[in-house]
């Protein structure tokens, strides 16, 4: 098992010690779906050298930088595979697109299996925004974040200033051929109100980018069969647009066991999640953790890969749980906390810092724990997989879900955030609070951040934070 | 001259606050409704009597609202909020059940932000964004059922195809009444002005649906009386204005009030609180089937994304008929902060209609604080379409 393991400086930049190489080596290397398999000699090689070299970005020495650096200790192995396949998603995205494989942009937290089982490649706005758009070679951390915003202004000024920092980054490096995508059909899910509107944007472009939707019905309760039928006939016409760009017609067949695929993926995410959430004492990084967790579900392109990574962070992360060890940086005893909402991204450094640890996460966790039938029609499994998800739920549900969550991970406090521009989330914000401090009897922050493509969190929401955390390390005593 | 029916339906709707709660004593029940693909004819035919709730123009309506539903919602919705945390606009008040059709899906939000903090029973109506689609189609139809079966658990009775019947003759012949008296905004000169058959639009919402038609062709009648002496009047020279954009509901005055004030005049507008409530919207079949369909093929709200084409958006091919009929000078798109649905479509809306007439968008919300400003916005442009209108006027003088 590593022990942690500080990353070396130099210049202003971090790297990965070569005391973890010997070990890293002997946890094999990584297969994909879309391209040629890799050995971990090759990985470590990428990451010592071809990375730092042409991404100094991803590198920034910064304990205020967070999303696209690596964590200061390396406290698993498996880390190094996902900075791997963030920071090759660009070249294995374009390289696979050239083979003839559709790159199609969809929802964050959304299911991929239709994607996947037509042979496209599933990017979401993160992979689209930071790991495609933004991955220039030689751009310096200071320059990606100039580049962003322009990015940012442009979008807007096309669409309009009121537009999610988020959707309109990603709507701009695809109308201009930045991020090149074949399709745009994201779901509607009930976490995003913008996504509508800038998928309909595409159609005044010049580029004009084949765009398709598929509806969520809102309100949903057992028993409703049409509105199931309404989203599983949008997932088979999804499934047509995809083949009309370039991708494969999948059989019944070859979906159930795209699903089958999946859900041993949302099995693996799961239990490392619920691992992390329930150990004695919390195994390392909040950010980490985060983007564990979202692998389960989002597969960063490519869900061959993505279940290799989570089978080996299985191991690891039972193994220290087992054993008892925690994060070199994290307190003994957090303040623990859940996040709630969707696009937020916490700067879990700066909590753990403060004394506080986030472990546990609604967005990306909720996904994991539904699990699509592998048998009979695949589209209606799909459908009412993706309408029993806690997070799509009417919202006193998914409140009282957030609530039994936060009690089973032994949270101390629960946030909630949503993004400037982000009505459908903030609207509920004070709905779910009033629900979680009735059912879960503990305190609840609502933050509004503007954090979206930035990899610094704004002071407000800093301060607001520490002092959440400081004002229940006081409760507890 | 202003039409003597048009106090006739003021007093009505002054009146209609007693009016429902002397229905309720007796056993009446009133369906509020929000958005304009709530299929009213359902209601009315079960004996329930529709509202069509919402208003516009009060900031402290507005801050209280955001208290509950949050500050990054449109101010349409934070004041539609505040109107059930305040508890006095007697409309709101007098509902024994919210009915919210969710074209705009943040509507959903309002539903649930009522029945939570308020307790206001709430019913809610699925809005298909995929209404082109045939598998919309289908769950539209179902919604409606759905919505049916439960409005009629309420009411305590069946619905029933005659009554259905009934009520579509009523909707359709209110509607072809309006249309009407819209329609003298087409003239030069006109016996009533955009500003009153906005009202009178407004009246719908509230007044017994029988009474209201019953006042619409009394109304109908005084215009056309008063529109043969307008004939050889002198024409309406200001600027014709076509408005565009997010619902101006009740009492949201602020722009309405700066064209007005500015020298423009209002001529046509295809807002879902005006003309497009009551176009396009033609229910062939007396089923709920035919209902359902009729709603999903009226001109579609711009709250329901269209992805094929801008050449083939029913809703911009309606702004084209519009400014055809209406022959407006410039448009006015009015547009809400937080509105999405409509700020993302400005620029293209330009695009769209920029061959043809001039366009200005105005971004605002019910605060007083952005008045002056959008007062020197809206007094540039009509001093445009003034300067336009002359030169075009001058040159055909001397053609």
């Amino acid at each position: 098992m590593l022990k942690s393991v500080k990353m070396v400086s130099k210049d202003g930049l971090i790297g990965f010690p070569p005391e973890i190489k010997e070990d890293f080596l002997a946890t094999g290397g990584l297969d994909f779906k879309y391209s040629p398999s890799v050995s971990a000699e090759e990985i470590w090689e990428f990451l010592t050298v071809e990375a730092p070299r042409r991404f100094p970005q991803a590198f920034i020495d910064d304990p205020n930088v967070f999303i696209i650096r690596p964590s200061p200790y390396v406290e698993f192995l498996w880390t190094l595979k996902y900075r791997y396949c963030m920071l090759t998603a660009k070249d294995r995205t374009e390289k696979a697109r050239k083979n003839g494989v559709p790159v199609v942009f969809v929802q964050g937290g959304q299911t991929q299996e239709p994607y996947y089982a037509a042979n496209a490649i599933a990017t979401r706005p993160y992979v689209n925004i930071i790991l495609r758009g933004g991955m220039t070679d030689g751009l310096s951390y200071k320059q990606r974040t100039i580049q962003d915003k322009k990015l940012m202004e442009e979008g807007r000024k096309l669409v309009s200033p009121e537009a999610c920092n988020g959707m309109i980054v990603a709507f701009y490096q695809i109308m201009s051929g930045i991020s090149p995508t074949d399709l745009v059909a994201p779901y509607l899910c009930l976490r995003c109100s913008d996504i509508a509107y800038t998928t309909e944007s595409h159609r005044s472009t010049e580029r004009n980018t084949p765009t398709y939707l598929v509806d969520f019905p809102v309100d949903y309760r057992p028993g409703q069969d049409w509105k199931v039928e309404y989203v599983a006939e949008d997932l088979r016409r999804l499934v047509k647009s995809i083949v009309a760009v370039g991708g494969k017609d999948p059989s019944d067949e070859d979906m159930r066991q795209q699903i089958k695929q999946l859900n041993y993926a949302r099995r693996l995410g799961r239990s490392c999640a619920e691992t992390w959430m329930t150990a004695r004492y919390v195994p390392s990084y909040g950010f980490d953790y985060r983007f564990l967790v979202a692998l389960g579900n989002d597969l960063l392109g490519d869900p061959v890969s993505a279940i290799q990574i989570l089978e080996q962070a299985k191991q690891e992360i039972e193994e220290r749980a087992e054993k008892g060890i925690k994060g070199i940086e994290v307190a003994e005893d957090p303040v623990r906390l859940f996040v709630s909402g969707s696009c937020y991204t916490p700067n879990t450094y700066r909590i753990e810092a403060s004394g506080g640890a986030v472990v546990a996460y609604d967005d990306q966790y909720n996904r994991l724990t539904i699990q699509a039938e592998e048998t009979g029609d695949p589209y209606l499994s799909l459908a009412k997989a993706m309408l029993s998800y806690p997070y799509e739920l009417p919202t006193e549900e998914r409140a009282r879900w957030i609530a039994g969550s936060a009690r089973k991970a032994r949270c101390d406090g629960v946030i909630f955030a949503s993004n400037w521009g982000c009505q459908y989330q903030s609207a509920v914000s004070r709905m779910v609070g009033e629900i979680v401090k009735k059912e879960a009897h503990i305190p609840y922050l609502e933050l509004e951040v503007d954090s979206l493509t930035q990899f610094e969190q704004l002071e407000q929401s800093e301060n607001r934070t520490e002092a959440f955390i400081e004002m229940l390390s006081d409760l507890r005593k | 001259m202003k039409a003597t029916t048009l106090d006739k339906i003021a007093r009505a709707v002054q009146e209609r606050p007693e009016q429902l709660l002397k229905a309720r004593e007796k056993g009446g029940k009133v369906v509020g409704y929000f958005c304009s693909y709530m299929p009213e004819e359902i209601i009315y035919a079960l004996g329930l009597i529709p509202v069509r709730l919402g208003r516009g123009g009060s900031d402290d309506l507005v801050e209280l609202g955001g208290r509950y539903i949050g500050k990054g919602t449109c101010v349409f919705l934070r004041e539609s909020v505040g109107l059930f945390a305040e508890g006095k606009e007697p409309f709101s008040q007098t509902c024994d059940l919210v009915a919210v059709a969710t074209s705009c899906v943040q509507m959903f939000r309002l539903a649930e932000v009522i029945n939570h903090f308020f307790k206001v029973p709430t019913l809610v109506l699925g809005v298909p964004r995929n209404f082109y689609l045939p598998q919309g189609r289908v769950y539209f139809q179902k919604e409606v059922e759905n919505l049916t079966r439960q409005l009629e658990e309420f009411a305590g009775t069946k619905l029933d195809a005659a009554a259905l019947k009934e009520s579509v003759a009523l909707y359709r012949s209110i509607r072809q009444i309006l249309l009407k008296i819209y329609d003298f905004q087409a003239a030069d000169s006109a016996p009533i002005s955009w500003r009153e058959v906005f009202d009178v639009v407004h009246a719908g919402f509230y007044l017994d649906r029988a009474d209201y038609y019953r006042l619409l062709q009394e109304l109908l009648s005084e215009l056309t009386v008063m529109s043969a002496a307008l004939q050889h009047a002198a024409g309406d020279e200001r600027p014709r204005i076509l408005l565009s954009g997010t619902n101006i509901p009740p009492g949201d005055t602020k722009l309405i009030n700066l064209i007005e004030e500015a020298g423009g005049r209002i001529v046509g507008d295809d807002l879902c609180s005006g003309l497009r409530f009551i176009s396009g919207l033609t229910v062939q079949d007396c089923s709920l089937a035919g209902v359902a369909d009729a709603y999903l093929d009226k001109i579609p709200c711009a709250t329901l994304p269209y992805l094929p084409s801008l050449e083939t958006d029913r809703r911009l091919e309606n702004l084209s008929r519009l400014i055809d009929h209406y022959r407006p000078d410039g448009m006015i798109y009015h547009t809400l902060r937080f509105c999405d649905a409509f700020t993302f479509k400005a620029a293209e809306t330009k695009r769209f209609i920029n061959d043809k007439i001039s366009f200005m968008e105005i971004h605002t919300e019910y605060a007083d604080s952005d008045i002056e400003a959008i007062r020197t916005r809206i007094d540039a442009f009509i001093e445009v379409l003034e300067g336009r209108r002359r030169a075009k006027i001058s040159k055909a003088a001397t053609a």
